[in-house]
């Protein structure tokens, strides 16, 4: 979770294509280092779908206005951030299990964290929802790709949806949430793999901050007039630290 | 206080009407479920048992809205001054689907939840969730993700999940329904240590009768919305329904209706059947689906797991195969396989010379039902996949066969589980694929509906076509089919008449082979040779 969030903000805070597309990289290898089985690894896909289409998008509204080279660029490259940030997400999405991290946070923020955690869930569980329909579809005779097929998949998509989401809520509260008290069962400390995903990722965040805020190593490249954007071999070495956890044994525990 | 002290569950003149619709869920309700009884809430699909069960921890009308007239009074608590997360200390509900319940990810914490929820004190909690896995033995599970579970071994779970933060009152809906007999019997034997070792109330609803009726100790009916309590059997004699002992009393005249194999046997011994009527020879129509030397193999995390072995079988024309074996044993993959949507590792699968296509030479009803309905009538669904398919044909005529006709204009959505199963099944009947599977026809099917499928699936066998349904539901394999196919781990470790492979086992015999021995199928065929 720290991880992603850092990561997140490193992404945030620059636009400098040579130091964007190293995230995709980092991402990428941590994503192939530590997957767990299941549906969650392939709702990585999905994510690494959406951060391309989020370029893509971002980059075809340029012609909503003056169509210049640097404005292209400036579109694309603001685009790649977004996308950069999806995949970050998904990475983390693929990699961890959200209910571990409920039990790593601190105490006053485990409400947040499990509806973070129950949030995280629906993309690995509505992917699974729609193969299960697709196919299911597929044996009806009806056809399952192309615009028309759309209801068949989407209405019991959203239905299925719908109704877990209402059993979860009616399950939730039969079991007492909300009623005020709460207690813990078997926290988890933070151990040294969690320090050591946790640090690099802090340390580097950090340095892209400040280095944004100081206007050093080329973060924000000017595309006005368009220039080849700098590359301070200082701020990629921090960057490379985000790439740590993909180091780490991959959790034993299916569950982390 | 008055008269409600040792009541666990007390409703008093309750008449419930759930938002936008007119008639009453619930009509003038007066029952009183006292402490430590073990009570089985029975009726016909829709008449009423789920509103009832989600009165008693306040789900109704806190979660669903409506018009509430009445009182009810969970261990001395009105549910309507107290919403459910208030009565978790004193009431648990364990819903139909368990696994959509689920709010973490592991066993142990799943069962955590709850208390950490009330505030437990973590010593105690532990301690607690250590008696949760032992009770309901799942303790070798505490490791797993809920979703590596097996059906009963998440139906457990969600027991032990419910229990753990201490409630007395037990409230399951339909607890064994996707269960296999084995699991089933687990489930059952756990329910009753709890009201026999440790005085706990259970209230559950089923409607597969010869499961519970035995363990349960009183009944509460419910037809079009009203109830009446009483001994299982007063309530079974007033609604006219039972397990297949309880129907062949009615047929031949017993008095008392036997509830139990155990009643029936001593009624039998005063009165055998006659010799049986010749065994029906077996079914030698064109082969359907050839399925030659199988292998499927599941990739988990690299590692393959195999899910079929070298399974051989023939699905003949004018077939009905009933496919059985425990929760896991690779029904569900056989079918896949057999419609051609999963590829197996080796060996083939060939329909008519060629693999099967998909929804064409084979069509599948899946396990939810639901998940295939996206029109907004009933006769929409059907009118889908003729036109999916380009075909002809009157849409009703597909409903006539599952005798849902009267359904036509309405939406899929306002239907009971038991209605959206016959509904998803006219529409993959309608496909006109000569090879019609059905993945566990059994969730919330009540007798009526059940006996519409089984209808269904003769005319489509007569026809010509075959038919094939994965179940756990002896008795609607008893019943319905022509050839059982049984399997375990993966592997076909039987395939014959019902009378051959149902009356050679402990686990998977129907109620009339347990009480007049192999080749007695049904009540009807036993009446047969009474008269």
């Amino acid at each position: 979770m720290a991880w992603a969030t850092l990561g997140g903000i490193v992404a945030f805070t620059t636009m400098n294509p040579f130091y964007l597309l190293p995230l995709w990289a980092i991402s990428w290898f941590v994503f192939t280092q530590q997957r767990v089985p299941g549906p969650a690894s392939r709702s990585f896909r999905m994510f690494l779908v959406a951060g391309l289409m989020a370029v893509l998008i971002r980059t075809a509204l340029v012609f909503l206005g003056p169509f210049t080279a640097s404005n292209v660029a400036y579109f694309a490259l603001e685009g790649l951030r977004l996308g950069t940030i999806l995949v970050i997400f998904g990475t983390f999405n693929a990699v961890t299990d959200p209910f571990g991290v409920v039990r790593l946070a601190p105490r006053r923020f485990q409400e947040p964290a499990l509806a973070a955690a129950l949030a995280l869930s629906i993309a690995p569980r509505t992917v699974a929802s729609v193969r299960r329909i697709r196919e299911a579809q597929q044996l009806r005779g009806i056809p399952t790709r192309g615009a028309r097929a759309l209801p068949a998949l989407a209405v019991p998509v959203l239905e299925a949806g719908m109704e877990e989401a209402h059993v979860l809520a009616e399950s939730m509260d039969s079991r007492g949430h909300g009623s005020g008290r709460r207690s813990r069962y078997r926290p988890q400390s933070w151990d040294p793999s969690a320090w050591a995903m946790a640090l690099p990722a802090l340390v580097a965040a950090a340095v892209f901050w400040i280095a944004s805020t100081r206007g050093f190593g080329d973060l924000q490249p000017g595309t006005n007039p368009l220039h080849w954007p700098a590359v301070n071999p200082l701020v990629l070495a921090v960057e490379a630290l985000l790439v740590v956890p993909g180091f780490l044994p991959r959790q034993g525990n299916a569950r982390r | 206080m008055t008269t409600t002290d040792n009541a666990a569950l007390s409703v008093r003149q309750l008449t419930f009407t759930y938002p936008e619709t007119e008639r009453p869920a619930l009509i003038d309700v007066s029952v009183d479920i006292p402490e430590g009884a073990f009570a089985l809430v029975l009726g016909a699909t829709g008449a009423g048992k789920s509103t009832f069960l989600r009165t008693a921890n306040g789900l109704v009308p806190h979660f669903t809205g409506g018009t509430f007239a009445g009182r009810v009074l969970v261990a001395g608590r009105d549910t309507l001054a107290n919403p459910p997360r208030r009565l978790a200390d004193a009431v648990a509900f364990v819903p139909q689907d368990a696994a959509s319940s689920f709010v973490l990810d592991g066993v142990e914490d799943e069962i955590a939840y709850g208390m950490e929820n009330l505030g437990v004190d973590p010593a105690h909690m532990r301690r607690r969730v250590e008696e949760m896995l032992d009770l309901l033995d799942i303790a070798d599970l505490r490791n797993r993700s809920l979703r590596q579970l097996s059906g009963g071994e998440r139906q457990r779970v969600a027991i032990a999940a419910a229990l753990a933060a201490g409630p007395r009152i037990l409230v399951l809906d339909e607890p064994t329904s996707q269960l296999d007999p084995q699991g089933a019997e687990h489930v059952m034997a756990a329910l009753q240590r709890l009201v026999h070792d440790h005085g706990m109330t259970v209230i559950l609803a089923e409607h597969r009768l010869e499961r519970v009726i035995g363990w349960v100790d009183m009944a509460v009916g419910f037809a079009d919305g009203r109830a009446t309590a009483g001994t299982p059997r007063e309530v079974i004699h007033d609604l006219a329904v039972g397990p297949p002992v309880s129907r062949l009393g009615r047929m031949v005249g017993w008095n008392p209706v036997p509830l139990t194999v155990r009643d029936a046997r001593t009624l039998a011994r005063l009165r055998p059947p006659h010799a049986m009527s010749a065994v029906t020879s077996a079914i030698t129509g064109a082969p359907l689906v050839e399925v030659h030397g199988v292998d499927v193999q599941h990739e988990e995390l690299g590692v393959p797991r195999p899910a079929l072995r070298d399974v051989t079988f023939t699905l003949r024309a004018g077939e009905i195969v009933a496919l059985m074996g425990r929760n896991g044993a690779g029904k569900t993959t056989l079918l896949r396989t057999m419609s051609g949507v999963l590829e197996p590792t080796r060996g083939s699968v060939v329909a008519g010379g060629h693999p099967p296509v998909p929804g064409l030479d084979v069509a599948l009803c899946p396990q939810e039902p639901e998940s295939i309905l996206f029109n907004d009538s009933v006769v929409g669904e059907i009118r889908a996949t003729l036109r999916a398919r380009n075909l002809g044909g009157t849409d009703t005529a597909w409903l006539e066969r599952l005798g849902i006709a009267d359904l036509a204009s309405r939406h899929p959505r306002e239907l009971s589980a038991g209605q959206r199963l016959l509904v998803a099944t006219a529409a993959i009947a309608a496909t006109q694929a000569p090879v019609i599977l059905l993945d566990e026809p059994t969730r919330g099917l009540d007798p009526e509906s059940k006996a519409h499928l089984i209808g269904y699936l003769r005319t489509h066998a007569v026809e010509g076509g075959g038919a094939m349904f994965a179940t756990h539901d002896v008795e609607l394999a008893a019943a319905a089919a022509t050839r059982i196919l049984m399997l375990a781990g993966g592997e076909i470790i039987a395939d014959g008449t019902p009378a051959d492979v149902l009356g050679d086992s402990h686990v998977f015999a129907p109620q009339m082979t347990r009480v007049f021995g192999p080749g007695w199928l049904t009540p009807e065929q036993v009446a047969g040779a009474m008269a």
